[in-house]
């Protein structure tokens, strides 16, 4: 079953999400550029928990006028399995790479009435200070309560917010992208992936937010846990016994989605298949999911679409 | 928010204790009631009513109260003390222990308070429109414990021993300050816009606590310790927040500014931090 959509053919099916917990930051520094080389260095080699302790991405950059400090941010969101496999990564990534970037100052971008737990991050990060670290208490018994430390560092001072909110997230959130050629699969993953990141609290982990190698789940290999998604890979549809490339398909993106709720996920899925359908050769548009066994949240492409 | 309106009529040459003037007392009264609160005046006992006027609305809860004292009441005591929520307007000055011990709602004073302004706070919001004396948000005597949170803002001077013990909380002065402030200090911020004046921090400890010197200081003790001359990120949190929340708008010209930071009272192997902003 599909339905049309700009001329694009659109499979009534659902991608499957499951549930993973996130927590969002903002970065600040001297100026954006040192805001970005840290939300990146941060973010490197997290595009997927089969391999990487994490994933995380860029959220958005963040305007001077809406950080806590004033200064040029950029909003990083992270996600893990559980509270305890989404702390120590962002222990050790803000310990390594924010840390230690010049200027930078680190707070919480997940305000504490909107979380689900707050995590000690910045209150395990003082011990860098080694003993000299200083305790900052903002708003006690006024308009809130706030807590930072403070740790003296070599260029100056690092500030990072003592905690952390986190949330049970969505994971998982994807379609694919197929076309008659390569550059106009591209072309339109890129134009999703524009239309994805002005919805907020939705973070695409992989490289320019695209995955070219999706994958399944097992290989023929014991040794191996995910292999090439080989029922979406058109170089072999013909040797492949279950191809499921349509027809003039000879290249497929996936796009991958996370964010702290379903809500947002199915609005940013929306947005990048619109976008991606506005494309010229842009054929057919799917989502990868595992019959529902897997994740708990199916989100529905036609569904996400308000299409009845 | 229901509004109590108490006009001063006739005062006594000697001090009123009115720590009935407090939205936590008067809500959920009758009007009659409120009138007939004991306040003291020496070693006699009196009704609200014989030195104000009562009028107005009362709420069933403290946070939907409003008191408005309309006029100057120097030798009323005890104004806003000990209260939780609500708010207190005075259009005029007010007496000693205004704020006293408040944990929430919004005190303000147009013109000065007397001595023990905001003392031992520990939450809400103290703004006084003028002078406030000695001890604004300091601890009582024979207490370890000043202010334990909240804000005081003193839009003119504060006397000496300003914010003495103080755990907790901010106090900004937006003119000067007398000799002793922050003494004892473990914990929370001063923020003084004029001039400073000497013992600044005398037997502070730390804790996280600091005093940030905007203006002139007139001496430093020599048991606090230059290290360096910078530009913390940290106050840039703060001068937002002066500026955008209490409404300081001479934060501003600071969110940039290089501070020299000066640690101690080393004299009693305290870890406190002056700050002084360096002059652009």
């Amino acid at each position: 079953m599909s339905f049309m959509l700009n001329g694009v053919e659109i499979e009534d099916t659902f991608a499957e999400g499951f549930s993973m917990w996130g927590s969002r930051i903002v970065i600040t520094a001297v100026n954006r550029r040192w805001a970005n080389i840290a939300a990146s260095t941060m973010t490197g080699f997290a595009t997927s928990v089969i391999a990487c302790d994490c994933e995380a991405s860029i959220e958005r950059e963040v305007p001077p006028d809406e950080t806590p400090d004033g200064r040029p941010g950029t909003a990083v969101m992270v996600f893990g399995f559980s509270r305890g496999r989404l702390t120590t990564p962002m222990l050790n990534r803000i310990g390594q790479c924010v840390l230690t970037c010049p200027t930078t100052a680190i707070f919480n971008g997940l305000p504490e009435e909107e979380a689900d737990a707050m995590l000690d991050v910045g209150k395990s990060i003082r011990f860098f200070g080694d003993g000299y670290q200083v305790k900052m208490r903002m708003d006690d018994g006024w308009v809130g309560r706030r807590r930072f430390w403070r740790i003296p560092v070599m260029e100056g001072e690092f500030l990072v917010e003592e905690k952390f909110g986190a949330k049970r997230a969505v994971a998982g959130g994807n379609f694919l992208v197929m076309g008659e050629t390569e550059a106009a699969t591209l072309e339109a993953s890129e134009r999703a992936i524009e239309a994805i990141h002005t919805v907020p609290l939705v973070i695409t982990p992989f490289p320019g937010g695209l995955c070219r190698s999706g994958s399944k789940v097992g290989s023929t290999y014991p040794f191996l846990r995910a292999s090439t998604n080989t029922p979406f890979c058109p170089a072999i549809k013909e040797t492949f016994p279950d191809s499921q490339v349509p027809e003039g398909i000879n290249s497929v993106i996936e796009v991958v989605l996370n964010g702290l709720d379903e809500k947002s996920v199915k609005a940013a899925m929306a947005a990048g298949i619109r976008a991606a359908t506005e494309v010229e050769g842009v054929k057919w548009i799917t989502a990868v999911n595992f019959g529902g066994k897997l994740g708990k949240y199916n989100l529905g492409l036609k569904d996400a679409l308000g299409v009845s | 928010m229901k509004e109590l309106t108490l006009t001063p009529t006739t005062m006594p040459k000697i001090p009123v204790e009115a720590e009935v003037i407090c939205p936590d007392v008067v809500a959920g009264r009758t009007l009659e009631e409120i009138r007939g609160l004991k306040v003291y005046v020496g070693n006699s006992v009196h009704g609200l009513g014989e030195f104000f006027e009562v009028e107005g609305e009362v709420a069933d809860k403290a946070a939907e109260q409003m008191i408005v004292i309309d006029g100057s009441v120097p030798t009323v005591k005890y104004i806003g003390a000990k209260m939780s929520a609500g708010s207190i307007l005075v259009r005029g000055c007010a007496g000693m222990h205004t704020g006293a011990q408040m944990s929430g709602g919004e005190l303000s004073v147009e013109e000065n308070t007397r001595n023990w302004a905001g003392a031992e706070m520990r939450g809400g919001l103290l703004r006084i429109g003028g002078d406030s004396r000695n001890q604004t948000g300091a601890a009582y005597r024979g207490s370890s414990e000043g202010m334990m949170g909240g804000c005081i803002l003193v839009e003119g001077d504060a006397g000496f021993e300003t914010g003495s013990f103080m755990r907790r909380g901010m106090i900004v002065v937006k003119g000067d300050v007398g000799p002793f402030a922050g003494v004892h200090m473990n914990g929370g911020e001063i923020f003084v816009f004029g001039r400073a004046a000497r013992r600044l921090g005398a037997e502070a400890k730390g804790n996280g606590g600091f005093i940030a010197c905007l203006g002139e200081v007139e001496s430093l003790l020599p048991t606090y310790v230059y290290d360096t001359t910078y530009v913390p990120t940290m106050m840039k949190l703060y001068m937002r927040q002066l500026k955008e929340g209490l409404g300081v708008l001479k934060a501003e010209s600071f969110l940039d500014a290089p501070f020299r930071r000066y640690r101690g009272d080393v004299a009693v192997g305290g870890n406190a931090e002056i700050l002084i902003a360096e002059k652009l």
